[in-house]
């Protein structure tokens, strides 16, 4: 079943919030409520709207809208500075945040139109690469 | 059931403190609390101790260096409303009638612990994709200019104002008024945020004694001053995105504590507020209703905010001139309110002040709108 190329193919920088499809997209995961359709980032074992237990994982849509975003110039050694993060909103009604890519930081406009795409995102404690999530405007794409 | 009254309290200094951990720092305060209440330390029943990253049994390590070891104590994590946090439950003790003398203590010698941008948990979703706290309010900043037309003046002025009121403060780790200019040609941290909309990395610590009515009117030598109300509330997870702009969870904890203390929002004389960044200062006291929605950035350019102005805002420096030793910051606000209501400010006493009220807010985890939020009103 497992082929050496799915081995060295990187892996989810985060499994139980951002999944990577066969074909190398990348999906945001996430709860909906069966009772009354509220979504819910990232997974939750109850809903918050009418505390529902009976959640399903789903995925999210890939575009968002650019709510607020600054650019970072000091952080933690995990990350290189300067970096641009933003808040994007998805089409199911959650906020996610997020590391915006494909533009100088004073390019970025609240209320662009973003897309998610998969990046090299770290390595793991082996050295092996992970991907993971940033946003970019829709209109680069 | 019983009010609760502060009787007494101590605060060390707050900067940089490299030859003392927070035990010691801690420690320092509890006595200084004890011996301005004026009584015996062993008429303390119990005490709470609020940290963030001191580790196991920080406040046993207190009792243990003031000789009071043996006491029932509770260690108290609540992000940056820890100390506050502890205050609460220190006077949930009281007014359910299990103790009667509670000391409630706040520490950090956050120097040791954290450099540079303070960040979520590792293990927050919004941590392994870069959140620093500095960004989420430089994120928050640039939205509320956008909806409010705030200028970048106008927020450094924010910080103008508390670096004056620290300089005043001779607690406060900065003791150097700066210029708006100064704030906008410091470094850049978090775009619009620059090095001086941020609170500084402190050490320090600070506590309170808090009594019942009964032992308040033994002891209280008529310093007393009254804890009206202690909320705390954590943040919800909102079904949709809401604004960032407004604060529904400090606006809920102050309408609690208003609810409490019997008092409206026109009540209160003058607020210490969490302003951990320029920006969250005008969140905070536009969430509890101090000003109007988009109206603070304006009132802080015509003075109103300052001492002597219609309501003085962060008299004792704020988290931004004074520090922000993360454990400490809450029962500190309580002491800079004790000590303005008792008229023991000094240069900065804010004059006639019958109402002070305290704001902490701290914390962040994925999906909701802010960790944990409380809200002190002291009367004189």
């Amino acid at each position: 079943m497992t082929t050496a190329q799915q081995d060295t193919a990187p892996k989810s920088f985060r499994p139980v919030e951002f999944e990577l499809a066969d074909d190398g997209q990348g999906f945001l995961l996430g709860s909906r409520c069966s009772n009354c359709s509220a979504h819910f980032y990232p997974v939750r074992q109850a809903c918050s709207g009418c505390l529902h237990q009976d959640l399903e994982t789903v995925r999210f849509s890939t575009t968002a809208t650019l709510y607020t975003f600054s650019v970072v110039r000091q952080s933690t050694p995990d990350f290189e500075v300067p970096y641009a993060l933003g808040y994007v909103d998805l089409p199911e009604g959650v906020r996610v945040m997020t590391q915006l890519t494909g533009r100088d930081p004073e390019d970025y406009e609240l209320g662009m139109e973003m897309e998610l795409i998969v990046e090299p995102f770290g390595v793991d404690e082996d050295g092996n690469e992970m991907a993971g999530f940033r946003f970019r405007p829709k209109e680069d794409s | 059931m019983t009010g609760v009254y502060v009787i007494g309290v101590g605060m060390t200094q707050f900067g940089k403190h490299p030859d003392k951990d927070a035990a010691d720092l801690g420690s320092a305060a509890f006595m200084e609390a004890v011996a301005d209440a004026g009584i015996d330390p062993r008429q303390v029943e119990a005490a709470y101790c609020g940290h963030v990253f001191q580790g196991m049994v920080t406040g046993q390590r207190i009792l243990a260096q003031v000789g009071l070891a043996g006491l029932p104590l509770s260690n108290v994590e609540n992000a940056c409303s820890s100390g506050a946090t502890a205050i609460r439950e220190a006077s949930l003790a009281i007014r359910a009638g299990e103790h009667d003398v509670v000391v409630a203590v706040g520490t950090e010698h956050l120097t040791t612990k954290f450099r540079g941008a303070l960040t979520p948990d590792s293990s927050d979703p919004e941590a392994a994709v870069g959140a620093t706290m500095p960004g989420v309010y430089a994120m928050r900043a640039r939205r509320y200019m956008e909806e409010f037309g705030m200028t970048r003046h106008q927020l450094a002025l924010v910080a103008v104002k508390n670096k004056r009121n620290a300089a005043a403060n001779p607690l406060a780790h900065f003791r150097k008024e700066i210029t708006v200019e100064d704030v906008l040609q410091s470094r850049p941290i978090a775009d619009p945020l620059r090095l001086h909309d941020c609170s500084p990395v402190t050490d320090g610590a600070a506590a309170v004694v808090l009594v019942s009515d009964r032992v308040a009117k033994k002891l209280g030598g008529g310093r007393a001053i009254r804890l009206a109300a202690s909320t705390l509330f954590t943040g919800t997870v909102d079904v949709e995105p809401t604004t960032m702009t407004f604060e529904p969870l400090t606006q809920r904890t102050a309408r609690a504590a208003y609810e409490k203390a019997g008092i409206g929002p026109e009540d209160v004389d003058f607020a210490e507020v969490h302003d951990c960044f320029s920006i969250a200062e005008v969140l905070r006291v536009e969430g509890l209703g101090l000003f109007e929605q988009g109206t603070y950035p304006g009132a802080v350019e015509r003075g109103e905010a300052d001492i002597g102005g219609r309501l003085p805002i962060n008299p004792s420096g704020g988290l931004l001139g004074k520090g922000h030793p993360l454990g400490g910051t809450g029962v500190a606000q309580v002491v800079e309110l004790v000590r303005q209501l008792r008229g023991e400010a000094g240069v900065r006493q804010i004059e006639g002040a019958k109402v002070g009220l305290a704001h902490c807010r701290g914390g962040k985890a994925v999906g909701i709108e802010g960790a944990a939020c409380t809200v002190q009103v002291l009367v004189k």
